[in-house]
């Protein structure tokens, strides 16, 4: 392979041209001598690669394009073209298309032509095998599902992955208290593996923020706020590295709350005034203490910066009471929303009824702009979706059903896992994609209500691990 | 991918060995050259030659790492019981059990990975690992497994934890029951509406990401001058160590400018403190701290590196340190290694030297000449005639270089008490150098005091046996004062005759001649006509010369 090769950069540009032209011979005929230019520009990227590797595969798994098997990380600025093209595969049913030797722009105007019309067609990736026939390059390959296998063997990693952040960040601040010195070594490495995992496994990991334990709230809430907060960072189109600090800086945003003396955290009745003013300081005291584990470096003032002005708010308001800051940190303000929304579906010493996720999200659109930004949060909540993760839900199968995970083609068609039969009955749990439509194209499920699963003692975890 | 099953065994394994070696070495050498060093560029280019060459005869390389070996398949390709340099350890300490190299690696990526393993831990790497380093370089051709268990806190955690969130379940009644409920509940969700992000929306987030690149630290100091509205009086002690950590990683990182406003605020610090002045006392520390030696060595190794800031940056820094900064930075003058370095720091000590004198003087004293004259160079640019003390003891430094520095600056202190002797005294120097500048130095005075220095050295006995262009030095400074006393004095030397001496006496003749016409003398021509025809040639040249630049009036040396 020609080493002075960009490959990452070509997948993506290669992804993202292609985008462009099936959205373009949406609007013109592929002949057209616009369409034909980008085309062209398509081909001519196409075929480096072609050239370089004898053919070219771009396959869609989950969430992600891979192209020859390599994971095609897109850019912010290529989200847009991702998301629909993502959106017109799935629509088709469409999991590759392969170019087994170098295409010509007229083979790919054929092709177009094909991938157009097929979009209406009952059964669209079938129409689209059949007539592309004549084209000697390029075939196509049916949209895979993901293994049941596979699916556990994820889940197992996922688990691991999660618990162990939980665990280390239980050590963490024990350790704290009891003012040993900690590794940030391990830190580091902690949540890096979180972020591949969320890079890989997204929907999983984000599963695992639904599962709360009062108990041990504070361990929990750090790992998720950090999930949650790296999540939003991907949508953002922040690099790994990026990621990785936002991890940390929001592992550690509550660590002030470790010099909260237990009577103060625990108390069950309603704080006093001296009880808030000690609470009030976990933002100062977070500061000191992330520069008593940490150095000074790029990440550990991060840090500082987060703890100290994740419960200021984009209005002024919040605490420590400071004077007005010009301007919140952007990763103060990513935190901020993660924090909001996996303290308010948790349930807490001075909340012991947590809200469900779409209420709490609803809760969190109306404070927008006071509260939380206003930009950042449409992130959000196309991360989230219309129903987010843990949601449970009335299907108007008349099955009962918890969602699974976010769907990026349809926000408000989830992946659900089902766990009553139309009756009521208790299942063995499988998830549906609300997307799957019958054969007269209509949508197998859809939801007819949600519920709060608190109210009814149902426990989200038993479907989730 | 390299198997052993493929080709001989001695095929692969002893190019392998050697490319380990490769490695080990290229570690090596990238540790002790700095990047700039032609050598380092030249490890990371064999190291990739030979690199690219096993993989393209033997394909991808899967090693396998163990406490103290590193193997290829099962064959050990690198051992060593050593507890210091052990390769295998480097990697098997942080966790890695597997690092494949795959066929495709660019020179970048190599260079990267050379760049990762050199990294010198135990200096930087309290908070560092190897696969920290290869993670956050997300190589494409370099792949590793790592054993995660290295990572698990509390092994029996997750099982606990699963066992303990699952709880019990709801049984088929319950849930049949529950089920009924729901059912017969009304919908009263309300779900947010989910608006597509639009182009508008990527480009207020680039705008936000934009930014969002810009150093923190100024966001920093400003939050930690804060802190003394919420601290009590108790946590001032540890809110200015803060403080002066803070302080301390800008001047690391060469962010001058958040140090400068630490120091801005410092002096004038927050107002709705519980006791001011007990802060600003604690806030001392951080001036005292700007202007110790650890700093200020810390600045002088960024200049060096080429960091030369912003110069109005750079004069705010020094214009908020005081007189306690002198020495740490005369300690620095001398151990810079660039001309700009040095350049801004002894700007720095014109201005803090001013404050005080006797610490700046101190560094006369230090053993390296340079060092010294650059210090009398600052004494020169300060200007104060209280450095003159100094300047007339530094005007007998062993140094010829130091001593000629001493003069300028002298000379730049007209009619000051001491400077007329000191001169005196360098006119008898041994170095004809620094007597002919001390010449010079006298006749930029353009005193009464120096002519009369001036001509009594002309008249003292052995002046006429110095070299012609020492003499020639003196008649040419006595041209700067144009005056009767001057021209009768020169016309006397000029007519002057002796059998003795004849060419040591024309030389004196022709010195005066010089003069004559330095300062375009109307009334010597009739002599200098005479003149011009004897028969000593550098008479006769001199008073043609002299004619030539009194009747056109041209410049000397013209």
């Amino acid at each position: 392979m020609d080493s002075s090769l960009d490959i990452s950069r070509l997948s993506r540009e290669i992804v993202s041209q292609l985008a462009v032209i099936v959205r373009t011979s949406q609007l013109h005929d592929p002949r057209n001598i616009a369409v034909a230019t980008s085309i062209e520009k398509f081909v001519s990227g196409a075929n480096v690669l072609i050239l370089e590797e004898s053919s070219m595969e771009i396959e869609i798994v989950g969430e992600y394009f891979y192209l020859n098997g390599e994971r095609v990380k897109f850019t912010m600025e290529h989200l847009l073209n991702f998301d629909f093209l993502q959106r017109e595969f799935k629509k088709r049913a469409l999991g590759s298309i392969k170019f087994m030797c170098e295409v010509s722009t007229a083979d790919m105007q054929e092709f177009l032509t094909v991938f157009t019309s097929c979009q209406f067609s009952a059964e669209p990736f079938e129409d689209l095998t059949l007539k592309i026939e004549g084209l000697r390059c390029i075939s196509v390959g049916r949209l895979r599902r993901i293994s049941e296998q596979s699916d556990i063997d994820m889940r197992k990693t996922v688990k691991r992955t999660y618990f162990n952040a939980v665990s280390f960040t239980r050590g963490v601040m024990n350790k704290i208290k009891v003012g040993e010195r900690i590794s940030m070594k391990k830190a580091k490495r902690v949540v890096e593996t979180m972020v591949d995992t969320l890079l890989d496994k997204e929907e999983f990991l984000l599963g695992m923020t639904v599962i709360k334990n009062y108990d041990e709230y504070t361990f929990h809430h750090s790992v998720n706020v950090s999930i949650i907060s790296v999540a939003l960072g991907q949508r953002l189109g922040l690099d790994r590295k990026s990621l990785m600090e936002l991890g940390l800086v929001a592992l550690f945003h509550d660590i002030g709350k470790t010099l909260i003396p237990n009577e103060i955290l625990n108390k069950p009745t309603a704080f006093d005034e001296q009880d808030w003013k000690v609470m009030t300081r976990h933002p100062l005291s977070g500061v000191k203490l992330i520069f008593q584990m940490k150095s000074f470096d790029s990440a550990s003032v991060r840090a500082a910066i987060v703890a100290y002005e994740h419960h200021i708010h984009p209005d002024g308001s919040g605490y420590p009471g400071v004077k007005p800051i010009a301007e919140l940190d952007l990763f103060s303000r990513i935190v901020a929303i993660a924090d909001q929304y996996d303290a308010m579906t948790s349930s807490r010493i001075y909340a012991r009824t947590p809200m469900t996720p779409d209420k709490a999200l609803a809760l969190m659109v109306k404070r927008i702009s006071s509260q939380l930004d206003p930009l950042l949060m449409k992130f959000f909540i196309n991360l989230a979706g219309t129903y987010p993760v843990g949601t449970l839900v009335v299907l108007d199968t008349m099955e009962l059903g918890i969602v699974f995970s976010a769907n990026q083609s349809d926000n408000s068609r989830p992946k659900v896992k089902v766990i009553t039969g139309p009756g009521g009955n208790r299942i063995e749990s499988w998830v549906a994609d609300l997307t799957e439509k019958n054969a007269a194209g209509g949508y197998l499920r859809s939801i007819r209500k949600t519920v709060d699963h608190n109210k009814y003692g149902i426990n989200l975890a038993e479907y989730f691990l | 991918m390299l198997t052993l099953n493929t080709m001989s065994a001695e095929d692969i394994l002893r190019p392998a060995q050697e490319l380990i070696q490769v490695f080990q070495r290229a570690r090596k050498s990238l540790r002790m050259y700095p990047a700039n060093n032609p050598v380092y560029s030249r490890t990371i280019e064999d190291a990739f030659r030979r690199s690219d060459g096993f993989l393209l005869e033997y394909g991808d390389l899967e090693l396998k790492f163990r406490q103290n070996d590193i193997l290829l398949g099962d064959q050990v390709v690198y051992q060593s019981q050593d507890k210091e340099d052990n390769f295998a350890f480097f990697f098997f300490k942080d966790g890695v059990r597997e690092l494949t190299f795959r066929r495709g690696l660019s020179s970048m990526e190599l260079g990267e990975f050379l760049r990762a393993i050199s990294f010198d831990f135990e200096r930087h790497g309290e908070e560092e690992d190897i696969v920290t380093l290869l993670w956050e370089r997300d190589f494409e051709h370099i792949k590793y497994v790592i054993d995660e268990n290295f990572l698990l806190e509390d092994e029996v955690y997750e099982n606990r934890a699963v066992a303990q969130a699952k709880g019990e379940s709801n049984d088929e009644p319950e849930l049949k029951r529950i089920y009924g409920e729901i059912m017969k509940e009304e919908d009263v969700s309300g779900q947010p509406e989910v608006a597509p992000v639009t182009k508008a929306d990527l480009h207020a987030l680039l705008k936000e990401l934009e930014r969002d690149s810009v150093s923190k630290l100024p966001k920093l100091t400003a939050m930690l001058f804060d802190f003394f509205q919420e601290a009590d009086i108790s946590e001032y002690v540890g809110t200015v160590d803060l403080i002066i950590d803070a302080f301390e990683y800008c001047i690391k990182t060469g962010d001058l400018r958040s140090a400068v406003g630490l120091l801005a605020k410092a002096s004038d610090p927050p107002p709705v403190a519980q006791d001011v002045l007990l802060m600003k006392k604690e806030l001392e520390r951080l001036l005292e701290f700007a202007s110790s030696p650890e700093i200020v060595g810390m600045l002088g190794e960024q200049l060096d590196s080429g960091e030369l800031f912003e110069t109005n940056i750079f004069e705010e820094y020094v214009r908020r340190l005081d007189k306690s900064a002198v020495p740490s930075f005369i300690s620095i003058l001398g151990e810079l290694k660039t001309i700009e370095a040095r350049k801004r720091i002894i700007n720095a000590l014109v201005f803090l030297g001013g404050k005080d004198i006797q610490a700046l003087a101190k560094g006369l004293s230090d053993h390296r000449w340079y060092v010294v004259r650059n210090i009398i160079y600052i004494f020169r640019q300060i200007g104060d005639p209280g450095v003159i003390e100094f300047l007339v003891k530094a005007a007998r430094h062993q140094d010829v270089r130091v001593r000629m520095e001493v003069l300028r600056a002298l000379g730049e202190f007209e009619g000051q008490q001491g400077v007329l002797p000191a001169l005196r005294e360098a006119l008898d120097d041994p170095e004809a150098s620094i007597r002919m500048m001390a010449v010079r130095a006298l006749g930029r005075m353009k005193s009464a005091p120096a002519k009369k220095i001036i001509l009594s050295r002309i008249n003292g006995k052995g002046f006429i046996d110095l070299d012609f262009n020492e003499k020639k030095e003196y008649f040419e400074v006595l041209a700067n004062w144009p005056e009767t006393e001057t021209e009768e004095f020169l016309l006397r030397v000029l007519r002057t005759g002796s059998f003795f001496k004849k060419s040591k006496v024309a030389e004196l003749r022709a010195c005066a001649a010089y003069s004559l016409g330095l300062m375009g003398c109307r009334g010597a021509l009739g002599h200098l006509e005479k003149l011009k025809n004897a028969k000593n040639r550098l008479l006769s040249d001199y008073s043609y010369r002299a004619i030539k630049r009194i009747e056109y009036g041209q410049q000397p040396g013209h």
